[in-house]
């Protein structure tokens, strides 16, 4: 880590890898490509919801049915 | 499966169409900045345009036009493109602005052979400088009367609006959660009505799970509406009235979720929630559908406006956007069905093992 290697690593965040991320407005993830993935996103939060909701039927479906079976 | 009703088959084939179409067709061309926004009137300006979804250098023609808001337009004197998405436009600005007001707000339309009309609405401000009056003459002037010809595509294409971008999709899945959340709401109005009358089982249970399933969608809408709205119009809720209202019916139908688990006698429950039911229903009709449309907000269907009028709903939007109410609609009685069929096999085994 010599001096020369400190200038340089300043010299990058600062004059480059800093104003690059500040400069661009469109770069992130969520607004890049037209905002597409929050299309994606919103369509994965209804399929998340609705597979939750069909989890927690099949766990109650399954406890009755076992409880059936063991009456039997 | 082949025992499977034809209305389950209808479900899934609506929804695998509005996922197809909801995510493949394109949006059409727009323009997505432009640089500088700001003229003074007699001079000739460069124009840089950053444009979506465009493919200038295919175009055979392409003509620009700034147009005033009181619909006077002007002519480009020359476009340059510098690739698919770029142009730099020149106009020749005349002394005065017609009318002779001293500022205007123009909106910049781009007419390309191929890629149709983009318009970029009330963005770019023109000030007439009235000091310079002698020097440098413009003689080319604005123009009203008949308007030039805009080209109009034949393909399918979803519009493109400012600020939404590709996020227009959502209409079709954000606002179908809503319509199938009341469309079962009302149906489940019916059964409360039908138990009220005659305390009979099924008819309690068929309420019970038309709500439940109604409350999901409801809360699958606010989160989807949140998400959306947080990368639009940067936060993730707003005072909006709309917004206000929904969160409140979900409140005022978690609670008859609650009152529900808390009676036990079975024939007192289903009155006392029946007519909670019906007096909820009641009670969230003007908050979602009148309330909102006597104020102005950013949420569309507000400001005197029905929820989809002309403006924010358009043609080629509508093709999928019923499809997408009627198959997210049969999807939550589908799932309300299933509850039911649940809570009926659950009572059936509880009778038996009494």
């Amino acid at each position: 880590m010599n001096r020369y290697f400190k200038i340089r690593t300043v010299v990058f965040l600062w004059g480059v890898l800093i104003p690059l991320i500040l400069n661009s407005e469109s770069l992130d993830f969520m607004r890049n490509l037209g905002k597409i993935y929050v299309v994606y996103s919103v369509i994965t939060i209804i399929f998340i919801g609705i597979i939750l909701f069909l989890i927690r039927l099949e766990r109650k479906i399954s406890k009755i049915e076992k409880s059936l079976n063991n009456e039997r | 499966m082949v025992s499977m009703s034809w209305w389950k088959w209808l479900t899934i084939l609506l929804l695998l169409y509005v996922f197809y179409m909801g995510l493949t067709v394109p949006l059409k061309s727009g323009i997505l900045d432009v640089n500088p926004l700001r003229f003074v009137c007699g001079q000739k300006v460069e124009i840089h345009v950053n444009a979506y979804n465009s493919f200038y250098t295919q175009s055979k023609s392409i003509r620009a036009y700034l147009k005033t808001s009181d619909s006077f337009l002007l002519k480009d004197t020359d476009v340059h493109i510098e690739s698919d998405h770029r142009l730099k436009l020149t106009f020749e600005l005349p002394d005065r602005l017609p009318n002779n007001n001293n500022i205007s707000l123009a909106s910049l339309i781009i007419d390309s052979e191929k890629d149709g009309t983009s318009v970029l609405p009330s963005k770019i401000v023109l000030i007439q400088d009235s000091i310079n009056n002698q020097v440098n003459r413009i003689t080319k002037g604005w123009y009203a009367g008949s308007k030039p010809e805009f080209t109009i595509l034949s393909e399918f294409r979803f519009p493109f609006r400012n600020i939404l971008y590709e996020t227009i999709r959502n209409t079709f899945f954000h606002v179908s959660l809503w319509f199938s959340m009341f469309g079962l709401l009302l149906l489940s109005i019916y059964h409360s009505i039908r138990v009220l009358k005659k305390y009979n089982i099924e008819d309690d249970i068929k309420s019970y799970s038309l709500i439940t399933v109604a409350i999901l969608f409801g809360m699958l809408g606010i989160f989807t509406g949140s998400v959306w709205a947080r990368f639009t119009w940067d936060t993730w809720w707003t005072n909006d009235i709309k917004l206000n209202m929904a969160a409140l019916s979900m409140l005022i139908y978690l609670a008859y979720l609650i009152l529900r688990a808390n009676i036990s006698d079975p024939d007192r429950r289903s009155k006392i929630c029946a007519a909670y039911n019906i007096f909820a229903l009641v009670a969230i009709i003007p908050l979602i559908f009148i309330l909102p449309r006597l104020t102005d907000s950013l949420h569309p269907g507000n400001g005197g406006n029905p929820a989809f009028g002309s403006d924010d709903m358009d043609s080629s939007l509508r093709i999928v956007f019923y499809p997408a109410v009627i198959g997210f609609t049969l999807l939550a009685y589908w799932m309300s069905e299933l509850l039911y069929r649940y809570f009926m096999v659950k009572e059936k085994w509880e009778e038996l093992d009494s």
